[in-house]
């Protein structure tokens, strides 16, 4: 399906987005790689939807305002973008990272989120459960941390090598370190303002989660008023990537309904 | 020439299966290695050491921070110069430097470093750093905050120093409302502030700006000469010639009888230094947001190596490390002060794992052989400007 890509000046910040489809709009907030690239179910949803799917600041061809320190700040930018954007309510997918922006995003401002879909989503701290420490690791061990079939973290290798992707990479990761490093990946302030997301939501997991354990999904699902969790058999922390037909068919009914 | 002896204080004593078993010598090595009674005679050898180098007639000692290595094992430099101040009585101290960033809050570092200076008698030189990558993993202090917060902690020091008080200070990462720090240093207007570096951009701009001398630290010749040649270009846009005072390096040194015998006896703590103490991957040594994308491309380009990789003759003939007879080291050093215009240097001469009676020997004929072909050039005696303070009570 053909998207087409754009730049748009959101207050101090230029912003690149992906856009496809007709319907009511939806919005895809990546995870903490694959800024500005186009999977196929982005393609899927579109198909049923008016799909935008922008780069995180400081993500791709997106820049960081100097004030974006949080997930939170991030969830405030997110307001302004879509007010730009004249788009009074979106249903929400966040994936990983992106996840923990819906989830803040959700917590922010209730009346503008019609569905929200976490998938993987970071944002809270389950003591005991096992978090992937990205910073630690060397790149591809994350990678290869985020698929339970061993052969798939290849595909999100950058297309490209060189100095100025190991650049970029540096760029998104020094963006995510700003956010997240300490506390590493959670806001302890969310579990007491998820209640506040009224929308129903739809918690998909994988059941091998190597990065993110189950626990956070059951402890979203726990939390969030309308929230239902779908755990994925035999799929990582990826279930749209990994199990691409078997989590459509949720999606769709869940969005649709 | 200055000459200081600079310590690490390493801790030697690693598991044999070190470099297959573990990752690096920092992060997560288990502090289980380290054995608090060996510590004790350790920690007393190593000042012990930096005494005799005032007695030998070095300029000055320097110690630094590191924090949760064996690498080094001292995470505050200001107690060590507080225990070196009491020992000595001529010799500049150089804390190289504190980690301002790492620090809950600057007007600790400000407050410590003045109480040193004036119980010193003004002896400090209070170097300034941000820490290495590692040591934002053991802190977890955010890496991407690290430059924003080193020029904040720096103003807010530099105020607290010379500014009458109380003042307000509100900035992003530090706030407070009555900045008054008892005591005031000795030094007028402030004790100097140096800048150890590996040659990011930012920090060579920015300390010749302020003419802040740069201290090359731990680097190849080559890497060392860009990087001063950065800074004396730097100094040129900010309108002057960086004098020889400004610009300084670090290096390992052995001093042997002979150039073979030399190299022979430095080989396995040079390499323990490289191999074991420097073990650092990629994620540890630049964490995100510890440097800028400008560094990232410039270090990219220059083709930085990790010195872990070269072999013992490699580190020798990069300039990593200077070893050989006092003759060889003598005239090598003159080459580097004429070519760099460097009139400071610092020698790190307790090598990894090395032995105290062989690090004694070297810094022995270092001072008796090499440091008096300097003094004799410029006729200038060991720190002559000093104002003696503890001697005329």
């Amino acid at each position: 399906m053909p998207y087409r890509s754009e730049v748009r000046r959101v207050r101090d910040s230029e912003v690149h987005l992906l856009r496809s489809g007709r319907g009511a709009p939806l919005l895809i907030l990546h995870p903490e790689f694959a800024a500005g690239r186009w999977f196929a179910y982005h393609d899927d949803l579109a198909a049923h939807f008016q799909v935008v799917a922008p780069d995180h600041p400081g993500f791709g061809r997106s820049n960081r305002p100097d004030w974006l320190d949080t997930v939170q700040d991030l969830a405030f930018f997110y307001l302004d973008f879509l007010d730009d954007l004249d788009l009074e309510r979106v249903a929400v997918v966040g994936i990983s990272f992106g996840g923990w922006v819906a989830a803040e995003l959700a917590t922010l401002a209730p009346h503008r989120v019609t569905r929200l879909v976490l998938a993987g989503a970071a944002g809270l701290r389950v003591p005991g459960a096992d978090r992937f420490d990205l910073f630690a690791r060397p790149f591809e061990e994350t990678l290869k941390s985020f698929f339970h079939d061993p052969d798939r973290w290849v595909a999100l290798l950058p297309a490209e090598a060189g100095p100025e992707v190991l650049v970029n990479t540096y760029r998104e990761s020094s963006t995510l370190a700003r956010l997240s490093w300490n506390p590493y990946w959670y806001d302890p302030k969310l579990p007491e303002r998820l209640h506040r997301a009224s929308c129903p939501a739809l918690v998909l997991w994988g059941a091998n989660d190597r990065f993110l354990a189950v626990a956070h999904g059951e402890a979203y699902a726990r939390l969030l008023p309308h929230a239902r969790l779908v755990v994925i058999p035999d799929c990582g922390h990826l279930p749209l990537l990994e199990k691409r037909s078997e989590t459509l068919p949720l999606l769709l009914s869940f969005l649709r309904d | 020439m200055e000459f200081f002896y600079f310590h690490l204080m390493p801790w030697p004593h690693l598991p044999a299966d070190f470099e297959t078993r573990e990752a690096s010598a920092w992060v997560t090595l288990s502090n289980t290695h380290y054995d608090p009674e060996r510590g004790h005679h350790l920690y007393n050898e190593y000042l012990d050491e930096l005494e005799q180098a005032e007695k030998l007639g070095f300029d000055g000692v320097a110690v630094n921070e590191h924090h949760q290595t064996a690498y080094g094992t001292m995470p505050s430099p200001n107690l060590m110069a507080a225990a070196l101040i009491r020992r000595t009585q001529r010799v500049r101290i150089a804390i190289l430097g504190n980690a301002i960033p790492l620090r809950e809050h600057p007007l600790r570092v400000a407050e410590e470093v003045a109480m040193l200076d004036v119980l010193s008698g003004g002896r400090i030189i209070s170097g300034f750093v941000r820490g290495i990558g590692c040591e934002y993993l053991s802190l977890g202090v955010n890496p991407a905050h690290s430059r924003e917060r080193f020029y904040e902690a720096h103003e807010l020091i530099l105020r607290a120093w010379t500014e009458p008080g109380p003042f307000c200070f509100e900035g992003k990462y530090y706030r407070v409302r009555y900045a008054n720090p008892w005591p005031r240093p000795l030094q007028k207007p402030h004790p100097p502030i140096w800048l150890p570096s590996q040659g990011s951009t930012e920090t060579i701009r920015w300390g010749a700006s302020r003419r802040y001398p740069f201290v090359c630290v731990f680097n190849s010749y080559q890497q060392t000469r860009k990087w001063i040649e950065e800074y004396k270009a730097a100094a040129i846009r900010c309108g002057y010639e960086a004098p020889p005072d400004q610009i300084g390096f670090a290096i390992p040194v052995y001093v042997g009888e002979t150039d073979a015998q030399a190299e022979e006896e430095a080989r396995p703590h040079i390499l323990w230094l490289f191999r074991r103490g420097l073990k650092i991957p990629p994620q540890y040594l630049l964490p995100p947001g510890y440097i800028s994308e400008e560094s990232l491309r410039k270090f990219l380009s220059a083709g930085v190596r990790n010195p872990a990789d070269l072999s013992y003759s490699q580190l020798i003939e990069k300039g990593y490390v200077l070893v050989g007879s006092a003759a060889t080291v003598a005239q090598r050093l003159e080459e580097i002060e004429r070519d760099l215009g460097a009139g400071i240097f610092l020698l790190s001469g307790r090598t990894g794992d090395m032995p105290r009676k062989k690090a004694w020997a070297s810094m022995e004929r270092f001072a008796r052989l090499v440091i008096p072909r300097f003094r004799q050039k410029t006729g200038t005696e060991a720190n002559p400007q000093l104002p003696h303070r503890s001697d005329c009570t």
